[in-house]
């Protein structure tokens, strides 16, 4: 009885947690190179109900089956598939097309001890810009990575060109190469926010056969008819788990005040 | 619950900031010289809601489920792309064909930079005929200083060639160089860093480097000036008006979520009747 309860309340918060996955989906429907994100629910594991203490039952306790304590998050998954590319005339606005990630140099902000320390993060916002030296940054100024992991320094006073594979064209020389890297399995990549991917332990490169369109960005991937579906479908599915706790309320009420009146 | 609530908060102020944008570019859709913006977001931090997570088939998934926290602006960004060169009437409107600035001297002694080269002769110090901007700023020729033509000159015959030179017909008719009187023009390693000091104006920051000079830098790839011409605005109304539409269809989405959170907190609240 009061089991049912809980088992409701499990599946509220669960509803919760998927409306939360798909709303950042939402604030995000026009940052660039964002990949959409969903969720799918798993069913706590069965656990076996035993009959005890029955003496109607003469041999000890009786098995009763297999019943279920409620609902979690399964998994939560991102969308990798190929957002549209928006043409925007600067030379510096890469899109992929295709599978892979630019590598960028990170440096960590803030006030805590990791501040200053740099690591390389993934994207696929390629809004680029140069900086003060020459420098191929992204918009808040980390750094863009060639194919040997170092800086791109261009001279600001030439005309650059990008071709399809990632070189840097300028004056008719090659200056460098961007770095592209795609894994073999996404799973080990992890969000970190900023448009940036991180890389779990596990995590193997392989080549990207992404080619680089420069002039454009890639748009978010984000279906604005599937969310929209998915959240009248979770928050329906919120409100009958809401409407069985009320129903169990009433049938404990029944027990308790009804139930033994005179 | 209230991270939805955030989440969606974040993403109508994000579109808000759009329209803001989309707006002030179509109010400077017919301001000469002027450079369309446009807004760029990102994503807020991630954080992990539950850290065992299992695939369809059962197997553990080396990274747990995380929920975004929203999106921010991450910049407001110049599009430093050509305009259109139009026809002016005045002999001393010029527009830049190119990546360079005209400089001008603010009131307060410091250099700005324009590519609106909308001037006119006025009188100024020392009762010199000043090259000026609209607003009475005198514009600087290549080594800084204002550029003045004698009295007795005809501003209307002033000719000023594509490097900026300017030029005078003598007795005969024949142009002859004014000497030291070459407008300055000046382009910068990374435009976009440059602040937007509102009347067109730039002034130089740490982000967009310092001015090059154009006739002193030989590397440049030199800009071209046109007399009797001026910049366009380079906003296209085609595309401002599909990314308005964009921008409030996305806060449109977002005020949904925002209703749809607060319902699901209601239904919460109903439970304990």
């Amino acid at each position: 009885m009061v089991k049912g309860l809980y088992t409701a309340s499990t599946g509220m918060i669960n509803e919760q947690r998927r409306v939360d996955v798909l709303t950042n989906n939402m604030a995000n429907s026009a940052t660039t190179g964002f990949k959409k994100e969903g969720t799918t629910s798993e069913a706590f594991k069965d656990v076996l109900a035993y009959k005890i203490k029955d003496t109607s039952e003469p041999w000890g306790a009786k098995t009763l089956g297999t019943m279920n304590m409620g609902v979690k998050i399964g998994e939560n998954y991102t969308d990798y598939s190929q957002g549209a590319l928006h043409e925007t005339g600067n030379t510096f606005d890469l899109a992929l097309s295709g599978d892979g990630f630019f590598a960028v140099e990170f440096t960590a902000k803030g006030e805590d001890g990791e501040a200053g320390e740099t690591s390389v993060k993934y994207t696929r916002d390629g809004s680029f810009t140069l900086n003060a030296d020459g420098e191929l940054v992204t918009k808040d100024g980390d750094y863009l990575l060639d194919v040997d992991g170092d800086h791109i320094v261009l001279d600001p006073t030439q005309e650059f060109s990008v071709d399809r594979m990632g070189n840097i064209m300028q004056d008719d020389e090659n200056v460098g190469q961007i770095q592209i890297t795609d894994f073999e399995d996404y799973d080990y990549l992890e969000k970190y926010g900023e448009n940036y991917f991180q890389t779990v332990d596990g995590a193997a490169e392989q080549d990207a056969d992404a080619a680089v369109y420069s002039g454009y960005l890639e748009s978010s991937n984000v279906q604005i008819v599937q969310e929209m579906v998915d959240l009248i479908t979770y928050t329906r599915a919120y409100e009958t788990n809401q409407k069985m706790i009320q129903a169990f309320d009433e049938t404990l009420s029944t027990a308790v005040n009804d139930v033994g009146k005179v | 619950m209230v991270r939805a609530l955030w989440t969606a908060a974040s993403g109508m102020i994000g579109q808000q900031d759009s329209v803001d944008t989309i707006a002030n570019n179509l109010a400077n859709v017919n301001t000469t010289a002027y450079k369309t913006e446009s807004n760029e977001f990102k994503s807020l931090l991630y954080q992990t809601i539950q850290t065992k997570t299992t695939t369809a088939n059962g197997e553990n998934k080396p990274v747990g489920a995380q929920v975004g926290l929203g999106v921010r602006t991450a910049s407001v960004t110049s599009q430093f792309v050509q305009g259109t060169l139009v026809d002016s009437e005045s002999d001393t409107a010029f527009a830049i064909d190119g990546k360079g600035f005209f400089a001008v001297e603010g009131e307060d002694g410091n250099t700005y930079y324009t590519r609106n080269g909308n001037f006119l002769f006025s009188v100024g110090v020392n009762n010199k005929m000043t090259l000026s901007n609209s607003d009475g700023l005198p514009v600087l020729n290549t080594a800084g200083k204002p550029i003045t033509i004698p009295a007795n000159y005809v501003s209307s015959e002033v000719v000023v060639d594509s490097d900026g030179q300017l030029w005078y017909p003598d007795d005969d008719g024949t142009l002859e160089e004014i000497a030291g009187m070459q407008i300055g023009v000046f382009q910068f390693q990374n435009p976009s860093g440059l602040e937007k000091m509102g009347d067109t104006l730039y002034a130089e920051t740490a982000a967009s480097g310092a001015a090059l000079n154009e006739a002193t830098n030989d590397n440049l790839s030199k800009s071209e000036l046109y007399q009797g011409y001026l910049e366009n605005s380079n906003v296209e109304v085609a595309d401002e008006m599909v990314n308005l539409i964009i921008a409030q269809r996305a806060y449109e989405m977002n005020s949904k979520a925002v209703q749809t959170a607060d319902t699901m907190m209601q239904e919460a609240n109903e439970l304990r009747r």
